[in-house]
């Protein structure tokens, strides 16, 4: 008696099939799970013989094995569930086997309900892939199941209704359509209105927004630093349909997207404590590594707060995905490849005191603690930083000024406007902080006055060759907020403005 | 010896009964080999079952099922195997047990399975 079922394991972002065979044979009582699978899934054991009993189907006697293909993936998760059940059930032919090819996902509870799992968007997208006939899903995963173009999908909230799925006395109801795509609501931000002057630094966010660059703002403690970057959620673009779906895959792997929720609308910011360790930043941990904040960021912000408290071999490691955009976790059982396209924002004091170059406040710091501090951010790491800005302390004029200040909304729709000539006029290019080598060339024209700008700019602060490309690449942004087709002089120096502030290292 | 067993002895008569009231047949009782002893073992259909009886006169110490340990198990699994080879039985087997607790009757179908006696991990 053999029971045969389809399920998907998640490896990363990404979904793979894996085979559930069920064997049910004579012997003394004996329940097995086989093919490479972790603790919770030889649990789920416990779990399908009291949610089968309990559901009102008899756990059969004898020797049951049920072997997930192939064998040298290694499972985890409780997905497998509601497909080992179903496949013992149809072994011991209590239920009869699905005519069509179906993924079935699902983790049960002990009364036979179904729970929601984690990663149902990339499995049901598998499911498609493979031209399966549909994907059986948890009813609280339905949202995003139903995202998929083309899919499918039977929502089920029991054991019993997926078995009476299988047997026919439920129709097969086509996938309710896809939401329509278009953000509905405002990302939950501090709005760029309640900050007092620092016009500089809102402008660089600005930039920053709209051109993906990485920021470092660096400023005395209660200057504004921590408030203008919880602005800025609300200055980022919205995020195109496709983008949307891949941070989707990612919530949903990790198992944060929010019952119901089905495409994450907003991009993503992410704001760890510096005390966050190696694994929580970039992904890792027992088993299977997880995705860490660097992937949660992904086509969003990385906001580190107090940037020089960070431990520097977690601040090292952001090298190679700031380069990359993606990171390659790799252990002696698996190697797993997470998307990690974020901006980098980052936010510190000049010196341990915070006081170095105000003019009201001595700074307490000796040159020794200044260097220290300061060797916390690696010259590489700097590098791709493409805005530095000072955040310096109010003048009194300015903290007691209730002047009107220009609220978010009018920034971010300037932003909104960049980003969609930035994708219109440079395929292949998702922001202007990817521009490089060729691209760089022919997306950045200059006009004769800014080359020449540019030109004398190159050699009065000995600019290498990657600092001239930052140059390049803010004034493309600035042009592009400004409505330009061409970088004009103006443009470059206000860029070469952003440089200029930031000799963090070499000061 | 004998003697000590006789409530023992009792209360699987009154099981045996109860099963046939079930529409099983006996197949075996008290059925030993070198590991351990099976006190029933009757066939359910097409299923082979091996049936633990255990009773207690008064209430207390946790009831006769808390009396079917681990190690107990194992010893009704080491003789259902000697048996399953001895008869050359092909059939799904299955552990049961019967508790007996004044007039209380309680039979726990499935009580327990190879894997919760020697867990593989």
């Amino acid at each position: 008696m053999f029971g045969r079922l389809t399920s998907g394991a998640i490896l990363g972002v990404e979904a793979q099939r894996i085979d559930i065979e069920c064997d049910v044979s004579g012997g003394l009582p004996c329940f097995q799970i086989v093919g490479l699978p972790d603790k919770e899934v030889s649990e789920s054991r416990e779990r399908i013989r009291s949610a089968l009993r309990n559901a009102g189907y008899s756990f059969p006697a004898g020797r049951i094995t049920a072997n997930l293909a192939p064998a040298d993936v290694r499972k985890h998760g409780v997905g497998f569930d509601l497909p080992i059940a179903l496949a013992i059930l149809i072994a011991s032919g209590q239920i009869p086997a699905p005519k069509d090819l179906l993924l079935v996902v699902g983790e049960l509870a002990l009364d036979g309900a179904v729970r929601p799992v984690a990663g149902v968007l990339p499995l049901t997208l598998q499911a498609v892939a493979e031209g399966m006939a549909g994907a059986v899903v948890p009813i609280d995963n339905l949202a995003e199941a139903a995202l998929v173009p083309n899919a499918a999908v039977f929502p089920v909230a029991s054991l019993a209704d997926a078995a009476a799925l299988f047997r026919g006395e439920r129709s097969m109801s086509p996938a309710p359509p896809p939401p329509r795509w278009g953000p509905t609501s405002v990302p939950p931000a501090r709005d760029l209105s309640e900050v007092r002057g620092q016009c500089t630094a809102k402008r660089a966010l600005e930039i920053a927004a709209a051109g993906g660059h990485n920021l470092l703002m660096v400023g005395p403690p209660g200057a504004g630093k921590t408030l203008l970057a919880r602005c800025l959620p609300g200055l980022l673009p919205p995020l195109s349909f496709d983008e949307a779906l891949e941070v989707t895959k990612i919530y949903s792997v990790a198992g944060l997207l929010a019952r119901g929720e089905s495409l994450v609308e907003h991009r993503p910011f992410r704001a760890p404590h510096h005390t966050i360790s190696y694994a929580g930043m970039v992904g890792g941990g027992h088993g299977t590594p997880g995705p860490g904040e660097i992937t949660l960021a992904h086509r969003g912000v990385l906001f580190l707060d107090e940037v020089s408290e960070f431990d520097r071999r977690v601040l090292e490691t952001l090298r190679q995905p700031l380069e990359d955009r993606s990171i390659l976790i790799a252990r002696a059982e698996v190697s797993i490849r997470y998307p990690a396209a974020f901006t980098l924002v980052a936010a510190m004091n000049p010196c341990p005191c915070g006081h170095l170059g105000d003019e009201l406040q001595p700074c307490t710091c000796t040159l020794h603690d200044i260097r220290r501090y300061r060797q916390h951010l690696s010259g590489p790491l700097l590098d791709r930083v493409d805005l530095f800005v000072e955040v310096p302390r109010l003048a009194v004029g300015e903290l007691l000024d209730t002047a009107f200040a220009e609220p978010s909304a009018a920034a971010r729709a300037r932003v909104g406007r960049a980003r969609q000539t930035q994708w219109a006029t440079r395929p292949g290019i998702l922001s202007n902080a990817d521009l490089e080598g060729a691209s760089l060339r022919e997306h950045c024209r200059l006009d004769p006055e800014a080359a020449q700008l540019l030109r004398r700019a190159i050699a009065r602060f000995a600019l290498s060759g990657r600092g001239h490309a930052r140059v390049l690449r803010v004034a493309r942004t600035i042009a592009d907020l400004a409505g330009d087709e061409s970088i004009r002089a103006a443009h470059v120096a206000e860029a070469l403005q952003y440089r200029a502030a930031g000799r963090v290292r070499e000061e | 010896m004998h003697r000590r067993d006789a409530p023992g002895r009792q209360a699987e008569d009154n099981a045996c009964k109860l099963l046939r009231g079930l529409g099983y047949a006996i197949v075996a009782r008290n059925w030993s080999s070198r590991g351990g002893e099976l006190d029933i073992v009757a066939r359910d259909g097409d299923i082979l079952v091996f049936v633990e009886v255990k009773a207690r006169s008064g209430s207390g110490f946790g009831g006769p099922e808390a009396a079917v340990s681990r190690a107990k198990q194992r010893r009704i699994a080491v003789a259902a195997k000697a048996f399953m080879a001895r008869t050359d039985a092909d059939l799904p087997a299955r552990f049961d047990v019967i508790a007996l607790e004044g007039d209380d009757v309680r039979i726990h179908r499935a009580a327990f399975s190879l894997d919760d006696v020697w867990p593989t991990d």
